[in-house]
């Protein structure tokens, strides 16, 4: 059984209904319930999260680790609470990506990653010290560090 | 950003002074606006600029030893 959703950018995409991932209070500010994950490449360093109440919008997220190495996330004890993620389940971490047109103004956003966990999410405030809004992706031509070489936190 | 279960009350009036109390539900998150903007206006860049963005397709790091072939 699979899931027909709609995508402006993908156009019509059928996913499995099991790997819809339910956001209890949206996207910070954008609101939405249900979004999917979408990637052509299980191994490409980027997926999209694709609202399934609004075909448009979709954000690129990455997997912080692949970039950031000694990336941590920390939440105050209410949305620890809040969330109810239990310790022994399994946690997937996400940030979304600013995309340009040129490869070094690529930005991560730290402070606010995505937790998921058993097909729920929720998008928290980092409170890991230096956790940048808008964290570079990749170096500069000329940077003086390679991108995993330092913690971004 | 205070919830609707989030109650502000005036505890006290004397002359010039309001002492005002806030008693939030320990459900309810009382983030400092401006943090809770910053991200609401990153989020809506972040989908505003995937609009037509090219995503690179970056080489995915090595797999663990033993994975190198399994097919995707």
């Amino acid at each position: 059984m699979s899931l027909t959703i709609e995508s402006s950018r993908f156009g019509r995409v059928q996913i499995d209904p099991e790997t819809v991932i339910e956001f209890p209070e949206g996207l910070i500010g954008l609101g939405g319930s249900r979004y999917a994950l979408l990637a052509n490449d299980p191994e490409a360093p980027f997926a999209w999260l694709q609202s399934l109440e609004d075909p448009s919008l979709a954000l690129p997220v990455t997997n912080p680790h692949r970039f950031f190495e000694g990336f941590e996330v920390e939440v105050i004890d209410e949305d620890a609470e809040r969330f109810g993620f239990e310790a022994s389940s399994a946690m997937d971490v996400y940030v979304t990506v600013r995309a340009a047109p040129a490869l070094e103004d690529f930005t991560a956003n730290l402070k606010a990653p995505i937790l998921v966990s058993s097909g729920r999410a929720y998008q928290v405030i980092n409170q890991a010290p230096g956790c940048g809004l808008r964290t570079p992706l990749f170096a500069a031509p000329d940077g003086d560090s390679a991108p995993d070489a330092e913690p971004a936190c | 950003m205070l919830g609707d279960d989030t109650i502000i009350e005036v505890l006290e009036v004397r002359g010039q002074t309001v002492r005002i109390g806030i008693d939030a539900p320990r459900s309810v998150p009382v983030y400092r606006e401006e943090i809770w903007l910053e991200v609401k206006r990153e989020n809506q860049a972040a989908a505003e600029a995937a609009a037509g963005a090219e995503l690179p397709d970056f080489p995915a790091k090595a797999p663990p030893s033993g994975a190198a072939d399994r097919s995707i």
